[in-house]
């Protein structure tokens, strides 16, 4: 019955879909009324809601004549994490993938009093139906969770074990969820350009409010599922350059740059190629990243399990770069202006950090796709580590942090003032001199403190200009944010220290000045649980005990070892359980992360800095699309 | 004109590579499709490593002593799973053909004295020779991927045979018998 | 021009300690374990690398590479020790040569092209204006329409056509009921709960009989000690198929267990179908056969 009403819902939600990508595509071509359009648009929205309450409903009351639910939901899985079920494998996912979806639709495609000024709104509404289409289709027809199952299970196994360990998973995959798909109106935007020809007629505004906010999105679910990573994988780590969070990543860097070429491109109309191109770029990622892992393309940790989706999403994927690739060859050199800025003004050094960007992006997706072309030409089975990221993208991004630093003494159409850097470069200097002094980091992590402390101080040493208060707020933090996460990244690579040994009751571990003593583990070789009491001794201090968890899933045969954190200013104490013998030897990773905290702590502020400036924007008015000159001086880099 | 075709022969030339590489991705990309039952098998030519150390009954162990016997080398562990399947069928084999010149060695993998007594004990397989490897580096120096792994060393102290997964007595008929013969 | 002078040689200074204090950073010949751990690909696991897993194996490797430090192994010859063993996959970044330089190449000719783009849109003229959109005429706006409903009925009637209950091409293999079933079962056996386990494959052999879901629940009802239900339902089995090796074993090992004096000839019925199965030098041992 449940099942029953999440297909109709499903079906409905496929009707509309194809009907608002119509009924937009007329308002565009014939400039109809947008009435029926927006009707369309809102039945969608209404569809996929009730897709995901009814799926939410089956789950919570454990309905296991619905297949997601047999194959997902299980009895003795706690509330909280039954709710989140909804998105713990590909099916019920792809249902919040497309409640997202029609939400953006909605919200794009609103009643506004200067609608008329947008032209290009209709079109982009457009694509996003036809987004919708293939999406709400693939739901219908390939991944439908709605499915019966007969005979009725008594129980289900439940959800991923991994997913049932950290309350993270609760927001994590909606917001990275949410950030993906909001680049759907940028990329409806800069296709709408490549459509009609019209790059001069996209709203730099509108454009950049929804890539701000997918990207404050992303930029959020970015971090919280590097903080799961560290907090439930138990690896000691929070970034393995894993095709999963590489696919996290690509959209972002793309998204960083657009933001960039959306700033310059007010004074620089052959840049508005650029951002019409990036913002294409960014929403191609996304679904590239999806294909890749949700297809089993590439092997990875937390990959979802082979499924039939894997041909329909390449035919998908394939099609759009297909249709964008021809359009931009198509259009190429249509738009273009003579620059007359000077060498080291405003508009290069925000191109230039865009092309550094891109640049990484390459890099990143280079080495995702590696292995997939090691096997078709070789046969072989090759690997791509984080080495090859840290020799190779790395070094790109500490130039671009550099070109951060100089944001502070560009106007737009002058040339930098670049006695304004003074002081901050004398800052960076001491810093990595002091740091290199007293202690030996690597090159690339002093680099890093080094530029840090570089940008934080030319962030804060000149006051804002005149005027631009308001804005500059979300733009500083997210700069000082990233800046942060700079230097936590290379803390953490460069001073985590670690020991694993196996011990018996009694005996101790020790790392950087913390030793730890184990003291009893509780229940070797029963099902579930196995625990271990760790005493620990900071410097002489005991410090009271930890309990890391080896808990293991014998529906899917999973063991997952839960780590301990003891969170300090300093850093982090982190304590895994490897593995416990029958005889009660326990095998112990003690490992010290200094300032791994600046990560989680810079990633917050890039996220809110993003969407304070979203805030500040839509409650500062309209005036600003107007006169774009002032709103640049107010943003930059 | 001319410039619009080559641009659109590029990107037309671009998707299609990109087409051609996922598209192979998804097609060989399930590893566990692929995975067939029994055990990987592969052929082998290349001189054992060494394997020296203690036993279960505390005595010390050099493969070197069993020169001119065809030796079969199993990596286990009790943490291990298929292990259990296998070990009685390894006993069997070394009941059967010993003599014949053929020996069992165990390798216990990053495992107890204790724990590995009793997982035998349990299974009531006697008589393997049993070398402990508590930190697991003679089975990395062997260059094992994972538990069970099994290998063949002929005569002359050369591996001959390697196989990943479980083996059982058909496997063993079919592998040890032709080193036998030779 | 003092003031200038001090802050002109301050910053010199300050420059060269910064240089020296990089250099000073330029790691060791001797790289450590962790380093070494990071740059091998965990051969046991799926995409982490030694350093990251927590797999035995690659507990052992860790292992291995303290120990070759200690002895005194440069960096270079322990990681040719393990490319030896295992092949170059086990490298977690390929070699800079052959196929591992498209990882190098692409980037750059990418943040080549870029430069050159820009570098080209800074020189180029403006183009006179782009082609205005040209909307169709009034006389479509019915034609469009009639063409729109008839897309949006299309759609509608393939939605509701469609197979969407089980036997669905996409559904079939993952919403098999006994599939299911046997994996709720497995678990709950896993678990020791063999008597829960065989309720569980009684409800669903209820409402689908399937040999599959039989030979499961006469293995847990063997396990919880209820033999002649084990039997009975190892029996049903072999009505299906007489020749049925699980069946056959599990039908003598409940006869066996019971003290059934069937036991043997059941087992040796077995041995003559599967000699091969994976049970049998269990079960000939049983026997007392060699």
């Amino acid at each position: 019955m449940t099942g029953a009403v999440g297909n109709v819902a499903l079906g409905v939600g496929l009707v509309a879909a194809v009907a608002s990508a119509l009924a937009w595509l007329r308002v565009a071509l014939i400039g109809a009324d947008a009435r029926p359009a927006r009707i369309a648009t809102w039945t969608l929205l209404v569809a996929a809601a009730a897709g995901c309450g009814v799926l939410e409903w089956a789950l919570l009351t454990h309905d296991f004549s619905v297949r997601y639910v047999a194959e997902n939901g299980g009895r003795d899985v706690p509330t909280y994490f039954t709710v989140t079920s909804l998105w713990a494998a590909l099916d019920g996912s792809l249902l919040l993938w497309l409640l997202i979806l029609a939400g953006c639709a909605v919200l794009l495609g609103r009643q506004r009093v200067d609608a008329d000024a947008d032209e290009l709104r209709p079109w982009a509404l457009s694509v996003v139906g036809v987004v919708a289409v293939f999406f709400f289709a693939l739901t219908y027809f390939a991944a439908n969770p709605f499915a019966t199952v007969v005979p009725t299970p008594a129980d289900g196994p439940g959800p991923n074990p991994l997913l049932r360990e950290h309350p993270a998973m609760g927001l994590h995959p909606p917001l990275l969820y949410a950030g993906y798909i909001a680049l759907v109106v940028p990329f409806g935007y800069g296709l709408a350009a490549l459509l009609t020809g019209r790059a001069d007629r996209i709203r730099d505004a509108a454009v950049r409010r929804w890539t701000l906010g997918a990207w404050s999105l992303l930029t959020a679910g970015i971090t919280l599922g590097a903080w799961w990573s560290y907090a439930v994988l138990g690896w000691g780590g929070y970034w393995a350059w894993d095709p999963v969070e590489n696919a996290s990543l690509l959209p972002w860097l793309t998204a960083t740059a657009l933001l960039h070429t959306l700033v310059a491109g007010r004074a620089t109309p052959a840049l508005r190629t650029w951002s019409v191109c990036l913002a294409c770029v960014s929403f191609l990622l996304v679904l590239v990243g999806t294909f890749l892992t949700r297809s089993g393309a590439v092997a990875s940790v937390h990959a979802f399990t082979a499924s039939p989706l894997g041909p329909m999403l390449l035919g998908f994927v394939l099609l759009a770069v297909a249709v964008v690739v021809g359009l931009v060859a198509y259009r190429a050199g249509a738009p273009g202006g003579p620059t007359t800025s000077p060498l080291l003004s405003r508009e290069s050094v925000l191109t230039g950090n865009a092309v550094l960007l891109v640049t990484v992006a390459s890099i990143v997706l280079t080495g995702t796709l590696f292995p997939l072309l090691a096997r078709a030409v070789r046969g072989e089975q090759l690997a791509v580590g984080p080495d090859y990221y840290a020799r190779s993208a790395v070094p790109v991004g500490l130039v671009v942090l550099l070109l951060m630093g100089l944001a502070r003494t560009l106007r737009p159409g002058r040339p930098a003032d670049l006695s304004a850097v003074r002081l901050p470069a004398l800052v960076g200097l001491a810093t990595a001199l002091v740091v290199g002094m007293t202690s030996r980091p690597g090159v690339l992590p002093l680099l890093a403190f080094g530029l840090g402390a570089f940008v934080l101080t030319g962030l804060f040493t000149r006051g804002p200009a005149a005027g631009g208060r308001d804005r500059r707020a979300g733009w500083l933090l997210a700069h000082a944010g990233l800046a942060i996460v700079a230097i936590g990244v290379a803390a953490s690579a460069a001073y985590t220290v670690s020991s694993e040994r196996q011990l018996r009751i009694g005996d101790t571990v020790r790392a950087g000045g913390v030793t730890a003593r184990l003291d009893s583990v509780d229940g070797p070789g029963t099902p579930g649980t196995t625990g271990a009491r760790v005493t620990l001794t900071l410097g002489g201090h005991a410090s009271g005990t930890s309990h890391p968890r080896l808990r293991y899933y014998p529906a899917r045969d999973l063991t997952v070892s839960v780590p301990a954190i003891r969170s300090r200013p300093t850093g982090d104490v982190y304590i895994t359980v490897l593995a416990v013998g029958d005889d009660g030897t326990t095998t112990v990773r003690l490992a010290v992360n200094p300032l791994v905290g600046l990560i989680w702590l810079g990633g917050a502020l890039i996220a809110a800095g993003g969407l304070l400036t979203i805030v500040r924007r839509s409650r500062a008015g309209r005036p600003e699309d107007v006169r774009p000159d002032r709103v640049g001086a107010g943003s930059t880099a | 004109m001319r410039r619009r075709l080559a641009a659109l022969i590029a990107a037309t030339a671009v998707v299609a590579a990109l087409a051609v590489l996922l598209g192979y991705g998804i097609r060989t990309g399930q590893p566990d499709a692929a995975r067939a039952a029994g055990p990987v098998t592969e052929l082998r030519s290349a001189p054992a490593p060494p394997l020296t150390g203690t036993t279960l009954d505390g005595r010390s162990f050099d493969l070197t002593r069993l020169r001119g016997q065809v030796v079969l080398v199993n990596v286990w562990a009790s943490w291990c799973d298929p292990c259990r399947q296998e070990l009685p069928a390894l006993a069997a084999a070394q009941r059967r053909w010993s003599g014949r010149g053929f020996a069992v060695v165990a390798l216990g993998v990053r495992d107890t004295t204790e724990s590995a007594r009793r997982l035998l004990t349990d299974l009531g397989v006697t008589g393997l020779t049993t070398v402990t490897d508590p930190h697991g580096t003679t089975a990395v120096a062997w260059g094992t991927r994972g538990v069970p792994e099994t290998f063949l060393v002929d005569r002359q102290g050369v591996v001959r045979v390697w196989a990943r997964g479980a083996v059982d007595t058909a496997w063993l008929q079919r592998r040890v018998t032709p080193l036998l013969a030779s | 021009m003092k003031r200038r002078l001090v802050g002109f040689t301050g910053s010199l200074v300050l420059a060269a300690g910064a240089a020296a204090a990089v250099w000073r950073s330029v790691p060791p010949d001797q790289p450590s374990a962790r380093d070494l751990a990071a740059q091998l690909v965990c051969p046991a696991c799926q995409g982490e690398t030694v350093a990251q897993s927590a797999s035995p194996m690659a507990a052992a490797m860790r292992a291995t590479i303290a120990q070759q430090l200690a002895t005194g192994h440069t960096g270079q010859q322990i990681r040719q020790y393990f490319v030896d063993r295992y092949g170059a996959g086990i490298l977690a970044d390929p070699a800079a040569g052959g196929l591992g330089a498209v990882l190098w190449v692409v980037p750059v000719l990418v943040l080549a092209a870029l430069a050159v783009l820009v570098w080209r849109s800074r020189r180029r003229p403006a183009d006179p204006g782009p082609l205005a959109a040209t909307g169709p005429a009034r006389t479509w706006r019915r034609a469009w329409d009639v063409l729109a409903v008839a897309v949006v009925a299309l759609v509608a009637a393939v939605a509701v056509a469609s197979p969407r209950e089980p036997g669905g091409p996409a559904a079939a293999t993952a919403a098999d009921p006994t599939v299911i079933t046997l994996a709720v079962g497995r678990s709950l056996e896993e678990q020791g709960r063999y008597a829960e386990a065989a309720d569980v494959y009684r409800d669903a052999l209820d409402q689908q009989p399937d040999d599959r879901l039989r030979r499961r629940l006469a293995f847990a009802l063997l396990r919880a000690g209820r033999l002649v239900e084990a039997e009975a339902v190892a029996a049903r089995v072999l009505d299906d198929d007489p020749g049925d090796p699980d069946a056959l074993l599990l039908l003598g090992l409940a006869q066996r267990a019971s003290g059934s004096p069937k036991a043997a000839a059941t087992l040796r019925r077995f041995l003559r179908q599967a000699p091969d199965h994976p049970a049998a030098a269990e079960v000939r041992r049983l026997l007392g056969d060699r």
